[in-house]
């Protein structure tokens, strides 16, 4: 073979795997904003995907690592082989990983996606950063103990929830929301070993303060929602049900809104059971009025001037109206208390939609008139029973005050 | 609409009691029942805070309160004072002088058209009642002042010139900044 025609072969070859690489890497990232990897491995003001992000366990401190290409300090050195081990079982080239990085959930993602992930990750630009060094009590620190942990809690031949007799669309969504997504991280209560328990899986769990919702089908349905009004929060962060905040608002922010119509689409209806009817049954106002005059007051004087009068907001742009609130209507009080206590940042998605932010009102509302607020809004607005006592806001204003949610917001 | 019975102390001054609708904000009830129009209606959802008035809780310690989202309910009983409230009048109830935040406002010539200074002035006095209580360092003053007039909106003289009319006065005041400093 002549050299000429050797380098253009070769050329060719080169020009034939660039083009493939191409579109793999472009896949790549749709995917990595799936799976939303930029919230975890980016610091605040830190470069994307670069680590540092701090996260409190009950164990000490964690910090993400730098998820660049960056030889010295971040993934530059990884075969494909190593990113799957790391993606699929927790163990990365220097040992066994904190299972806060979800292979708990990516050991079911599929090995082309895989592929196209680490392809897309390979191109970044590599940063160089390395985060701090973790800060964990003993005997957390002992990274080989991960081992053990993962032989107690880690079942890498769980399969995703059974799909037989489901359309395409829900084992999409089931994938997107299982493995991508890895929605059951926070969604799904944990053991005393900061394990998943599969058996009550999103069935709630209070992290960070919040409450991240149960999201079965049949409390998506008790919070009245449908798919349009679940679209629009998980597409903006705001729908007539209530918004996105916490953690959440950031994952609709980094990726539910990045993500195809299609699959948005597959994502409801893995999600929300439409078999099941939507709840007749409304608050009863006069019957709240009578029973939580107190509480009615306060709303009048506290909430109102936002929240709209008899609950029904003034318009979305400013304040969710409180009626058929999702957050009024769960089972589990927890936020609409947290929400009174800490308040919420202010939040802005892009140049014409930003929230204003809620004040917190730990300072001048005390146990029994939070209660007595939150007890009148569920009974006139929503579906479920009263019943919450001022202990129930007490226990939540010490936990969320010992975790130190309660510092700096002023109330006024 | 219903109707709620309120009673507060204005400016050093019992109002009420009088029938309002509950669902009166509490700029509305200076302006339209009370004819205190010093107090100003500006973003009207909370952010911009020109709308400000003091209040003093149950324990003593003024704060500020937004009035265009919060209704009259939530005053109800309550000591307030609004811009109206903060010179030295004579009998007759002319003004005969200003206080110290308000005099370093016009030296400095801090704001031009005015809107956001009822809110300005009130936040500032706060701050001045609580650092006569606990002082700062002189290193903290800037971060102190930004603490709490830093959500403040002005859209006229860009925020220099309150600054250092806030400054002037925590330091010309004996007491407010930590001794030693």
């Amino acid at each position: 073979m002549g050299p000429v025609l050797r380098a253009a072969l070769l050329a060719g070859l080169f020009a034939c795997s660039v083009a493939l690489a191409q579109p793999l890497a472009d896949k790549g990232r749709y995917l990595a904003a799936a799976a939303d990897c930029v919230a975890c491995h980016t610091a605040e003001n830190g470069r994307p995907f670069a680590g540092g992000r701090p996260f409190q366990t009950p164990f000490g401190t964690l910090y993400s690592t730098n998820i660049t290409p960056d030889k010295k300090t971040g993934i530059g050195n990884f075969s494909l082989g190593d990113f799957r081990a790391t993606m699929h079982r927790g163990k990365g080239p220097h040992g066994n990983l904190y299972p806060a990085m979800p292979y708990t959930s990516y050991y079911l993602v599929r090995d082309d996606d895989i592929e196209a992930l680490y392809r897309y990750f390979m191109q970044l630009p590599p940063v160089e950063n390395r985060p701090p060094a973790n800060r964990l009590v003993f005997p957390a620190n002992l990274r080989f103990g991960l081992g053990f942990w993962n032989w107690l809690y880690f079942d890498p031949d769980r399969p995703l929830p059974d799909g037989k007799g489901r359309s395409a669309q829900w084992r999409r969504g089931n994938y997107l929301v299982n493995a991508l997504g890895h929605c059951g991280e926070c969604h799904t209560p944990r053991n005393f070993a900061q394990a998943m328990q599969f058996d009550r899986r999103f069935a709630g769990n209070v992290l960070e303060g919040w409450d991240a919702v149960d999201i079965r089908p049949q409390s998506l349905r008790r919070q009245g929602w449908d798919r349009e009004q679940l679209r629009q929060l998980l597409t903006s962060g705001s729908s007539e049900r209530g918004t996105l905040f916490g953690e959440m608002f950031r994952v609709m922010q980094h990726s539910l809104r990045h993500l195809s119509d299609e699959d948005i689409d597959a994502v409801i209806t893995f999600l929300l059971d439409e078999s099941e009817a939507l709840p007749g049954k409304r608050g009863d106002v006069r019957q709240a009025t009578d029973r939580y005059g107190g509480g009615r007051a306060d709303y009048v004087a506290y909430c109102a001037g936002c929240h709209g009068r008899a609950g029904a907001g003034i318009t979305l742009a400013f304040a969710p109206g409180m009626d058929d609130n999702a957050a009024i209507r769960a089972l589990n009080p927890h936020n609409a208390i947290a929400v009174i206590l800490r308040g919420l940042p202010a939040q802005r998605l892009d140049r014409t939609r930003a929230r204003a932010g809620m004040p917190s009102f730990h300072r001048e509302l005390d146990d029994a008139r939070i209660a007595e607020l939150v007890n009148f809004m569920r009974g006139a607005w929503g579906s479920g029973g009263a019943g919450v006592t001022a202990e129930d806001v007490a226990r939540i204003r010490h936990r969320l005050d010992k975790e130190g949610y309660l510092g700096s917001n002023h109330g006024n | 609409m219903a109707g709620l019975s309120v009673s507060m102390e204005i400016n050093g001054r019992a109002v009420g009691p009088m029938e309002v609708p509950e669902y009166t904000s509490m700029l509305d009830f200076l302006q339209e029942y009370l004819n205190l129009t010093g107090t100003k209606l500006g973003c009207g959802i909370g952010v911009c805070r020109a709308c400000e008035v003091i209040v003093e809780g149950d324990d003593g310690e003024l704060r500020t309160l937004r009035t265009c989202i919060n209704n009259v309910g939530r005053f109800n009983g309550k000591k307030i004072t609004t811009v109206e409230g903060h010179a030295q009048r004579n009998a007759d109830g002319d003004i005969e002088s200003l206080s110290p935040v308000q005099e370093a406002f016009l030296r400095h010539f801090s704001f031009q058209c005015g809107w956001c200074t009822p809110g300005f002035v009130n936040a500032a006095t706060v701050l001045i009642e609580q650092l006569k209580k606990s002082p700062v360092a002189k290193d903290e003053v800037e971060a102190t002042i930004d603490g709490a007039l830093g959500k403040h909106i002005c859209r006229c003289t860009g925020y220099v010139r309150y600054f250092h009319a806030v400054r002037d006065v925590i330091e010309s005041t004996p007491g407010l900044l930590k001794e030693g400093d």
